[in-house]
């Protein structure tokens, strides 16, 4: 085993900070821990410096001033532009121009103009009554249950119309088909005349008669459909 | 340190509202350096205004391959309290602990007990003291390494210094305040 070299107090000292952050060499260390075991003030002056290390790491930051960070903007960016009288006033109205509140404040036109001429409102003749909530609300509720009638009757008329369509284009399949079967001579008497027979059963019969008042209906709320038809 | 660096691009490009949040990022640790190294409020708050607009006139000469932003920052830190130091040799009077003036702590980082807290405030005084007593060049190590924590390399960065200096005036900086605040009555019981 071999002898540990004697340090003095400088070199002692001078690896102090090694020492603390374990940063000796084992034979280093050795010789620094041989030292403070035996010499006093280099001990004591381990424990001060030790505890001045917890102390300097138990420190909390300071807290500048807040003022500091406008003071440093004014003297790079320059002083801020101090705004006074009615501009000091109305200098608010500048954020409006920020596109985000522009399209905030359309939607809510818009949305205040539907619900408004959703309502009986005349924008010709304006009442003040006419813009209280629940008259609002009554005109809304009124114009929601006339729109969904009127859009259910139009789905119903629709379903007539196809229903009428697919029965014709049925009927132009079958009448063909029979007469080339069938062979049988022309009927009768004038085209279109009945004679007198019932061809189809009474529930054909009711359906045909139920079509017939659909169209007329139809053709009563839909003229121009009915015209372009008829071309 | 990349968000410095794309935020120091942009100041270039002439984008205020970049430097100004540069300007947030690194106030509370620029000013705590000029605190710690001069000890003096106002100072400390003239010196912070300085570096910054220093920093703001040479930010084209800054280059990220040098090293980080905040080391930088620091480098400009450190020449101006020399430079300050110099400046005001003359006129320093030696500072006493009747004078030391009360350091307002960031608390809200701590829930300590008010004892604690009146402790930590008289000791963060002596400290203060204790380090205003230091050489500058000793003062600056031990405030950069055991107060804003930087490694040995961005410490050697920022002084322009051996890293063998830096480790010696770290060690000789602890030792000399351990005696001054051993004088001061302040140490281990």
């Amino acid at each position: 085993m071999s002898s540990l070299p004697n340090w003095t107090h400088e070199e002692t000292e001078a690896r102090l900070t090694d020492y603390l952050e374990g940063l000796l060499q084992p034979e280093e260390q050795r010789a620094f821990d041989a030292h403070i075991s035996s010499c006093a003030q280099c001990g004591a002056l381990l424990g001060s410096v030790s505890h001045l290390l917890t102390d300097l790491h138990s420190l909390d930051e300071i807290e500048p001033p807040p003022r500091l960070i406008y003071a440093i903007l004014d003297k790079t960016l320059g002083p801020r532009e101090t705004v006074t009288g009615w501009r000091a006033a109305f200098g608010w109205l500048r954020t409006l121009a920020n596109p985000r509140v522009g399209y905030g404040f359309a939607s809510v036109v818009a949305t205040f103009l539907i619900v408004v001429s959703s309502s009986t409102f005349s924008w010709r003749k304006p009442r003040l009554a006419d813009l209280k909530p629940a008259t609002i609300y009554r005109h809304a509720d009124q114009q929601v249950h006339l729109v969904y009638a009127r859009g259910a009757k139009f789905v119903s008329d629709l379903r007539v119309v196809y229903e009428i369509q697919s029965r014709l284009s049925q009927d132009d399949q079958q009448i063909p088909a029979q007469d080339r079967s069938r062979r049988q001579p022309a009927p009768k008497g004038d085209p279109g005349s009945s004679d007198g027979t019932n061809p189809s059963s009474p529930k054909q019969q009711n359906r045909a008669n139920g079509i017939e008042r659909n169209l007329q209906m139809l053709a009563a709320d839909l003229p121009l459909f009915v015209e372009r038809r008829m071309r | 340190m990349e968000q410095d660096a794309q935020l120091v691009q942009q100041c270039l490009q002439g984008d205020g509202s970049a430097w100004e949040e540069l300007v947030r990022r690194h106030t509370r640790r620029i000013y705590n350096i000029c605190y710690r190294f001069t000890g003096n409020g106002a100072e400390a708050e003239d010196l912070s205004q300085d570096v910054f607009l220093r920093v703001y006139k040479t930010l084209g000469s800054y280059r990220s391959v040098y090293g980080g932003f905040a080391t930088w920052m620091t480098s400009v830190t450190r020449n101006l309290l020399i430079d300050h130091y110099r400046r005001t040799k003359r006129d320093r009077v030696t500072d006493s602990l009747d004078d030391a003036m009360p350091v307002v702590e960031n608390k809200a980082s701590s829930a300590r007990r008010p004892d604690e807290l009146a402790l930590l405030g008289e000791l963060s005084s002596q400290i203060q003291v204790a380090l205003t007593k230091l050489s500058p060049e000793l003062r600056e190590a031990v405030i950069l390494r055991d107060l804003q924590q930087l490694e040995y390399g961005e410490i050697q960065r920022t002084l322009s210094v051996p890293e063998g200096t830096v480790k010696s005036r770290i060690n000789r900086g602890r030792i000399e305040l351990a005696r001054i605040l051993q004088q001061m009555g302040v140490g281990p019981s």
